[in-house]
């Protein structure tokens, strides 16, 4: 914005967009007047509008935050302590450029590990530049698997070969029964219209079922029926409605002859003819604490009421072993027949369009079967794009690297929430690499992956902390330098939408970058003349890569229209739905799998020859379920869902901080136990951590289950017991073979700490 | 004279508050301070037979507002054109001052003053300033599940129909409170 424009008094409205990790991206139109926002609007054009939720409306408050990082800083206390000076951005850059430096030259490029989060998304700002700008350095230690999804991709690429298995949204008209399961879009958007299109339907008269440990918003107010379930055991009432299925014959023989493969295998299984034990209802009530003509009468109404939509969410797969319920979700919808045909569902991933990826996934399949039987992978020229860590590493153990479309297999990767162990114990304990530094963009790493308190003695252990952010997060208490970031109000970016509907986003810049912050690619940019490295988007200017970025995108057909709008909405002919051309014509289709079918029973998995990850999907429990001898000292299951005023640890804004409390919820029969009334204040505690939290008492939870909503700031006392009432104090880290988050799988106790509510600090 | 009112699709609210934050935001009103559209949540029942609903009231803009008679200054007026109810904070004597005659009258509680004593009284306005200019209020725009509106009385009823009834609402048939609903019957 030119001087002229801040010296004008009248109100400019600049067109941009609300880009987080929430479930949406959507539109916002920011009212400027004398160079500062002064409010926003929203989509109130062409339908289907892109309209933001409460989130974005409270966008003002993120961006004039006095909480905002302003300036740089070195760290001048112990880590953690939050004690820091202000230096100058030379300073800062110097240090960070010397380090990255040192560190490569006395160990080796996998000693950097770049820890990318999703706190700030667009596809040029956020991760993106540093990324690329660490690769034109020789390359750092990757990540692989996301808290979010994993089990459900993993799932979804072992059965279909794709992760492109959703309908679009206005296709759930067509149904005649939707099964919200474990899915709380009231909450979590899963792009913008889906809770509206939910409430449609129901109004056409479709009946919704939400099977879910707590009477969600969406369960309430979208749904006809709830029924509660037992955390970690929703495999177990999947299994037993296949079983009432195939008993009644009510399964599409049709359908599984021609279009699946493994489904004898299965059946075996099911009818307990594999291990002597038949997986009835009666046998998944024990299990799941639902009454079994209430899994009776599900099974044979989704059976019978064709087209019928199964949406398993991704919550139950955030479990140990969550790819099986991810599986035996998707081998139901299959075995009735619901797949590929307007109104069914694939239950799966869920992505219906193609606006995230420019490669359309899934479509091809690679030759190899087997890891022992692949060669060095044959050396390509290394593009901008590779890490030089990752280039040409062969695959790691149980992943569907025959697959087009998954996680990165490649070896070289830490898996997301085992990266304390891996900074601990390094090569020695069998990881890739020997980690040194931790270079942490637009992540608060500490407070959202599993097991807090091992995180800090893993910061702690580094040679060297850098942390890009625009607050000073938990996370970034733990860094040596930190380096301001700007917010999408202050640069030029385009954001897809976060599932992938048909649309684009073109967040204009409304205002100038406030304090002294930066963008992610102006740091990038700065660190590359440190670090010597030249070429590539480094030296291009933002709207030129932004062109450059939107250039693959066939569907944007004009740049200009979606830059001077703020969106660009596709029009498509009819609604997407997924496989219909496999359905259809199966001669010429075939799903992108290695049979070219719908894998019930999965090859790459029989090869993976591990019974914690078997062919067909099966119910298997764990050492922090219900039935585990661990819950003698810790009797309630813990789960940590997103809720509707944050998204993930972000946006602690005011005005969305007043919308809920963040407090336990605990069952009227749990709290009563424990002698605890509303609002008082509660420890929730397993051997890993205890959080000091105000108690919900509440019918709105199944006994049994305590729920903290994910996302809330550690804030630890001299004791150590967080304040802040942060769940990941509590969860696990570690992972599932599929590389699922066990994240809802922690055994925690509760015992009432105080009357008083004013204790807890913010 | 025309009368604009309010349409609440009860049964489509998700309870979201993205109506409360968009006013917030578009009037520029502190946290934890007043609300001008405020959210009811109302919970029913025991696990697992429960019920939930949210109802969004902001002002209902009366046919015969109490608030208006009710206020010793005259600070409260009724727009000729449109039926909006407005407070003229010049006019406001305050909180203490006054003892909140307009909140003790209205069965919605909709008068809003801020937690000090010389507070003016404050509510809803309809976005005068967008209405005025041809726009919905800020809070029908927002609503993700296309659950408000607001419009000539007579042309919502003929859009909506009549009902007067809302999981915990009172129609005040003296006040004639320009607003229906779709209701949410328990049933579903």
């Amino acid at each position: 914005m030119t001087e002229e424009n801040i010296n004008n008094n009248e109100t400019k409205i600049i067109n941009t967009a609300c880009c987080h990790d929430c479930g949406g991206r959507c539109v916002l139109k920011a009212h400027v007047k004398n160079g500062r926002i002064i409010r926003f609007e929203t989509d109130h054009d062409e339908e289907p509008q892109l309209r933001a939720c409460l989130r974005g409306r409270a966008y003002r408050q993120r961006v004039y935050s006095d909480d905002r990082l302003k300036y740089p800083m070195r760290r001048t206390g112990e880590r953690g302590e939050g004690k820091f000076e202000r230096i100058s951005w030379e300073e800062a850059l110097d240090s960070v450029a010397e380090k990255l430096k040192l560190i490569k030259e006395k160990y080796d490029n996998s000693s950097i590990l770049f820890v990318a989060g999703s706190g700030n998304q667009g596809m040029l700002h956020g991760v993106t530049s540093v990324g690329l700008m660490l690769n034109q350095f020789g390359g750092y230690t990757r990540m692989w698997g996301a808290p979010s999804y994993e089990g459900a991709l993993f799932a979804s690429m072992a059965t279909y070969g794709t992760i492109m298995s959703g309908n679009s949204r206005e296709d759930l008209l067509n149904s005649k029964l939707i099964i919200m399961w474990g899915w709380n879009p009231a909450s979590t958007i899963w792009d913008p219209g889906t809770p509206l299109m939910l409430s449609k339907a129901r109004e056409k008269g479709v009946k919704i079922v939400a099977v879910d440990p707590i009477f969600t918003d969406s369960a309430a107010v979208l749904a006809s029926e709830w029924i509660p379930i037992r955390p970690n055991t929703d495999t177990a009432m999947l299994i037993a409605m296949a079983n009432v299925i195939i008993k009644e014959n009510l399964h599409d023989k049709d359908f599984i002859e021609k279009y699946t493969i493994g489904f004898d295998e299965y059946e075996t299984y099911v009818m307990g003819k594999e291990d002597g034990v038949e997986k009835t209802p009666q046998w998944a009530e024990s299990i799941t604490n639902v009454p079994s003509k209430f899994i009776e009468n599900l099974a044979r109404e989704y059976a019978t009421k064709k087209p019928a939509a199964l949406i398993a969410g991704w919550g139950p797969a955030r479990t140990m072993f969550g790819e099986q319920f991810a599986r035996a979700a998707a081998v139901l919808t299959a075995i009735t027949g619901n797949i590929g045909i307007s109104g069914g569902y694939a239950s799966g991933f869920m992505r219906a369009y193609y606006s995230r990826e420019t490669i359309i996934p899934g479509k091809k399949k690679q030759e190899h079967a087997d890891i022992a039987k692949i060669e060095k992978p044959k050396i390509k020229k290394l593009r901008p794009q590779d890490n030089p860590v990752d280039f040409n590493a062969l695959p790691r153990k149980d992943t569907l690297f025959i697959l087009r479309g998954g996680t990165n297999p490649a070896k070289t990767r830490i898996h997301y929430n085992d990266y304390y162990n891996a900074i601990l114990q390094g090569r020695e304990g069998g990881f890739p690499a020997d980690i040194k530094l931790a270079y942490i963009v637009a992540s608060n790493r500490l407070n959202q992956y599993g097991n807090l308190n091992k995180g800090i003695k893993a910061l702690k252990a580094l040679d060297f902390v850098i942390v890009q952010d625009q607050f000073m997060t938990p996370t970034a208490k733990f860094a040596d330098i930190i380096l301001p970031v700007n917010t999408f109000m202050e640069r030029n970016d385009i954001a897809v939408p976060w599932l992938g509907s048909p649309y684009y986003l073109y967040l204009n810049k409304a205002i100038e970058p406030l304090h002294e912050s930066k963008s992610d690619l102006e740091i990038s940019k700065e660190l590359a003349k440190r670090l010597g490295i030249k070429g590539g988007l480094l030296d291009m200017e933002e709207e030129q890569i932004l062109k450059m970025l939107a250039a693959p995108r066939k569907d944007i057909k004009n740049f200009n229209k979606m830059k001077r709008d703020g969106y660009y909405k596709v029009k498509v002919d009819e609604p997407f739905i997924a496989f219909k051309k496999q359905i259809e014509d199966p001669e010429k289709y075939e799903f992108p799998t290695s049979s070219g079918k719908i894998e019930i029973y999965c090859e790459a998995l029989a090869e993976m020859d591990n019974p914690l990850i078997p062919p067909i999907p099966k119910y298997l429990s764990h050492d922090e379920n219900y039935d585990s001898p661990k819950t003698s000292k810790y009797p309630l299951q813990l789960i940590t869902p997103h809720n509707k005023r944050r998204t993930h640890s972000s946006l602690n804004m005011p005005w969305l901080e007043e919308v809920e409390a963040h407090e336990a919820w605990i069952s009227t029969v749990d709290a009563t136990s424990r002698d605890i009334n509303n609002g008082d204040l509660i420890d929730v505690f397993n051997d890993r951590g205890r959080i000091r939290i105000p108690a919900k008492v509440t019918e709105r939870i199944m006994p049994g289950v305590i729920c903290v909503y994910q996302g809330a700031w550690y804030n630890p006392a001299e004791n150590g017991v967080d304040l802040g009432g942060c769940a990941n104090v509590l969860t696990n880290d570690g992972y599932s073979p599929s590389g699922a988050f066990p994240l809802n799988s922690s055994l925690v106790q509760v015992e009432f700490h105080s009357k008083k509510k004013e204790d807890v600090s913010k | 004279m025309t009368q604009l009112g309010f349409f609440v699709n009860q049964s489509r609210c998700i309870g979201c508050f993205t109506c409360s934050v968009a006013c917030k935001d578009w009037h520029d009103i502190t946290a934890t301070s007043v609300n001008w559209m405020r959210i009811t949540q109302i919970e029913e029942g025991k696990f697992p037979d429960l019920t939930l609903f949210y109802l969004p009231i902001a002002c209902n803009h009366c046919k015969n507002p109490p608030c208006l008679l009710a206020c010793p200054t005259k600070a409260i007026i009724k727009r000729e054109n449109d039926g909006i109810v407005i407070v003229d904070s010049e006019k406001c004597l305050g909180y203490i001052e006054c003892g909140a005659r307009c909140l003790k009258v209205c069965p919605w509680d909709v008068p809003q003053f801020e937690n000090h004593n010389k507070a003016k009284m404050q509510k809803c306005d309809l976005c005068v300033d967008r209405i005025d200019e041809g726009k919905y209020p800020i809070c029908v725009e927002a609503c993700p599940m296309y659950a408000l509106d607001v419009a000539p009385l007579e042309e919502l009823q003929q859009k909506y129909g009549f009902s007067k009834e809302a999981i915990v609402f009172e129609f005040k048939d003296k006040y004639q409170p320009s607003i229906i609903f779709n209701n949410k019957t328990k049933e579903k």
